[in-house]
């Protein structure tokens, strides 16, 4: 009897061992790292005291072009969710980042692999896969997180992947994501009373950033000073974007704080059109911290430029 | 009794394997039927609050005209229908997701990068070492073919196939350049990788001629390395589980750098004839924008055994090479303004070597001399400045001592400017002007300019690999 006890000894630590090499520690958050501010901002919303959230970018890089930081690494290596918008908007750094920082619960189709643009159809769909329709939307247009009201989906997703992460913290998580949501939706009613009088306003901007927005709130997105996103424009697409807006009286130029000044504003000069500078996530100018004081910034910059006009 | 402990370890074995093939079937169900019960549950809520919502509008406005509907319409309501408008938009989807299927699901995604060089070269190439002509030249480089994909849930594979033409007869010769397979889903931070591939040795070694930032590879890589890393054998790389990084990579193979042969090619071979290197490299973020990126290596072959054969001296001497070992230290320091990184940036990099061989040596009427070993030294260093989104220029200096004879020395000077139009379309202009010693000249070496042109293309899928961070 002893000596069986003796061979089973082993065999008893060894599970104990890996028992608690899986099992989850208590006292340790939810490790999350979203690839931009706006999504770690709704991760942090609906996570509360329960997660730990990074970021990526800070707010102020091109989305499509976040630098790809080694020092991202270890912070990878130890997520359990990794949240992106998707789309391919995160093609120039992300996959690279994600195979570097071998964690395989982060990987494309696991369950840490949090692609907030599941639910969204996405406008401007190139109709061919060939890069003639330009580099960084190939399966159309990423930039849905500036239209309130499909960020709803991106916090879907991040709640989603929490609860099922996490079931056990379901009822927080929910309590978290309701009292967020009343906020936002209050919020996103009065974006829409704030722009009724932009109704119809024609705006053009450096990147296709804006067609969400625009068609939220009812506004005419013009055109872009790039010639396909993600490639610079030439000289004769900047004349027959001038040109086209003289003709139908574009009023407002919007420039992504992360693209040069001179362009936009040369373009502006020459239509008599107002030149605004907004962020495409929070951080991206000062004062736009969260995704919800980012869009009232928008909000009022719009309407402030557009009354200025009258 | 043997055959009786044989017996239950076969049975046993059986028995685990069919029940972890089980578990995972039935695993696998379940998360589909999970999966699929959620998307149910989904829609249906969906539907039902779409109901709720149709119903809570009926009740708040009462049967009335429609125009009078439309002027006395309460506020809330219009926020619900919104409301009904934007749930209706979100089943239709879901439907529509459900239905969409991938069509090349099954297809590795598949890329090609051709590149055309245009140069002019002061002297034959007698005279440069180049195995390309003097004068004007055009030379298609490369074609090459990527294809990558997973192979199952626990690794993936990747091929890369290149034409190009040889210098004196012009005939394309078609050769696997890398065909590796690589884990995806090692414990303990682990990635191992095995077949022929470019090892990770020193800073530029391991990346294909299209990506460096100049038209040539430093002369130093192209003596000491042999151009790109490539061998054949196996790679194991650990990312170190610590709050900084810290990447360690180990590997042995049979052939390490491209343009020579393996050693001990038909004879018996130990495994002191083998290849075996290592990289350690980090990165510190100095400021947001300021980033600091050092790496050492080391690289050894016991028993070369005659690589590359007997090497003809100026004075009729032969070398040849018993052992080969090869130290570098590199770093890359770079301005990455986080706001304006696509528009502008700074990078300085530099790499160090120093290649220590043994060899055997001989007269020229073949009479054994005392072996000697070599220490040799050189290294390049560059700095790219990104003034544009399409725009670069930068300017590579490089230094090397031959590596049998350390007093032959050669420089080179080259500033490039790059134009790439898109990351698909790149065009280069280099100016190269190589500086060779006295003791190189013994070799018929002759300083000389070059004005290189380069195009290079990528049509298909592409990645933005580590490397080109
Ligand atoms: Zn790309
Ligand atoms: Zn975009």
């Amino acid at each position: 009897m002893k000596a069986k006890l003796f061979y089973l000894l082993p065999i008893i630590v060894l599970t104990g061992i890996i028992c608690m090499g899986t099992m989850p520690a208590y006292a340790a958050k939810i490790r999350v790292v979203a690839t931009f501010t706006d999504l770690a901002d709704f991760a942090r919303e609906i996570g509360g005291d329960l997660v730990e959230v990074h970021s990526l970018a800070t707010g102020v890089e091109d989305s499509h072009g976040v630098p790809m930081k080694p020092s991202f690494v270890p912070m990878m290596n130890r997520a359990d969710l990794l949240v992106l918008v998707g789309l391919d908007c995160e093609h120039a750094f992300l996959p690279a980042l994600i195979e570097a920082s071998k964690n395989p619960r982060i990987e494309v189709n696991r369950a840490g692999y949090v692609d907030c643009s599941l639910g969204i159809t996405p406008v401007d769909v190139p109709k061919t896969t060939e890069h003639y329709a330009g580099d960084v939307h190939p399966y159309g247009n990423p930039h849905y997180m500036l239209d309130p009201v499909l960020a709803k989906t991106a916090i879907a997703n991040i709640y989603n992947a929490l609860v099922e992460f996490a079931p056990q913290h379901k009822a927080e998580f929910t309590r978290n994501r309701d009292a967020y949501l009343a906020k936002l939706n209050a919020k996103i009613t009065e974006w829409e009373r704030e722009t009724k009088p932009l109704k119809g306003l024609k705006f053009v901007s450096y990147h296709e950033h804006w067609p969400y927005f625009a068609a939220r709130f009812g506004m005419d997105f013009f055109g872009t000073i790039e010639l396909r996103p993600g490639i610079d424009p030439t000289p004769r697409h900047i004349e027959e974007l001038i040109a086209a807006m003289k003709a139908a009286h574009v009023p407002i130029v919007v420039r992504e704080p992360q693209f040069p000044e001179k362009v936009p504003k040369r373009i502006a000069e020459q239509t008599g059109a107002t030149m605004v500078t907004f962020p495409v996530m929070p951080g991206g100018v000062p004062h736009t911290e969260t995704y919800i004081k980012m869009m009232d910034y928008i909000v009022h910059t719009m309407v402030a430029a557009a009354q200025a006009r009258k | 009794m043997k055959i009786m402990v044989a017996f239950i370890a076969l049975f046993m074995l059986l028995w685990s394997s069919t029940g972890v093939y089980a578990e995972t079937l039935e695993d696998r169900l379940k998360t589909l039927e999970e999966a699929l019960r959620r998307q149910e549950q989904t829609i249906a809520e969906q539907q039902k609050m779409i109901e709720e919502l149709k119903a809570e509008i009926k009740q708040a406005k009462p049967p009335a005209t429609p125009e009078a509907a439309a002027v006395g319409r309460p506020a809330a309501s219009e926020q619900m229908q919104q409301e009904v408008r934007e749930l209706n938009e979100k089943v239709d989807r879901v439907v529509e997701a459900q239905r969409k299927t991938l069509p090349s699901e099954f297809n590795p995604s598949i890329g090609l990068v051709g590149e055309t060089i245009f140069s002019y070269t002061g002297r034959g190439s007698s005279q440069t070492g180049s195995d390309r002509p003097g004068g004007f030249d055009a030379f298609q480089r490369s074609v090459e073919l990527n294809a990558a994909a997973s192979v199952d849930p626990f690794a993936k594979a990747y091929v890369v196939a290149n034409a190009s033409a040889d210098a004196a007869t012009g005939e394309s010769t078609f050769n696997i350049e890398e065909a590796a397979i690589q884990t995806t889903s090692l414990p303990w931070n682990l990635t191992v990788k095995a077949g022929r591939f470019f090892a990770e040795f020193g800073r530029l070694s391991y990346i294909h001629d299209h990506e460096l930032p100049f038209v040539n590879r430093p002369l130093v890589l192209d003596q000491y390395v042999g151009g790109e890393s490539r061998t054949d054998g196996v790679q194991v790389n650990w990312l170190l589980p610590v709050e900084h990084y810290i990447s360690l990579t180990l590997g042995l193979g049979n052939q390490f750098g491209g343009d020579v042969p393996p050693n001990n090619v038909g004879d018996y071979r130990r495994l002191g004839g083998w290849n075996y290197w290592g990289r350690l490299s980090s990165y510190f973020d100095l400021t947001p924008d300021i980033s600091l990126e050092p790496g050492i290596s080391g690289l050894w072959n016991p028993r070369t055994n005659g690589r590359g054969g007997p090497l003809l001296q100026p004075d009729g001497s032969t070398l040849t090479e018993r052992e080969r070992r090869l130290v570098g230290a590199d770093v890359a320091l770079s301005y990455k303004p986080l706001r304006n990184n696509q528009f502008q940036s700074i990078t300085w990099g530099t790499e160090v070597l120093y290649s220590n061989n043994h060899y055997d040596a001989a007269d020229s009427s073949g009479n054994v001399l005392p072996s000697s070993t070599v220490g040799s030294l050189g290294l390049y260093s560059y700095l790219t400045y990104k003034f544009h989104r399409q725009w670069s220029t930068g300017f590579l200096f490089g230094f090397v001592e031959d590596a049998q004879n350390n007093k032959a020395k050669a420089y080179e000077y080259s500033p490039y400017v790059t134009w790439a139009l898109s990351h698909w379309n790149q065009l280069r202009l280099q100016y190269t002007y190589t500086d060779y010693n006295s003791a190189s000249a013994a070799y018929g070496l002759h300083s000389n300019n070059a004005v290189y042109l380069q195009w290079a293309w990528i049509i298909g899928s592409h990645a933005h690999g580590w490397q080109q961070r």
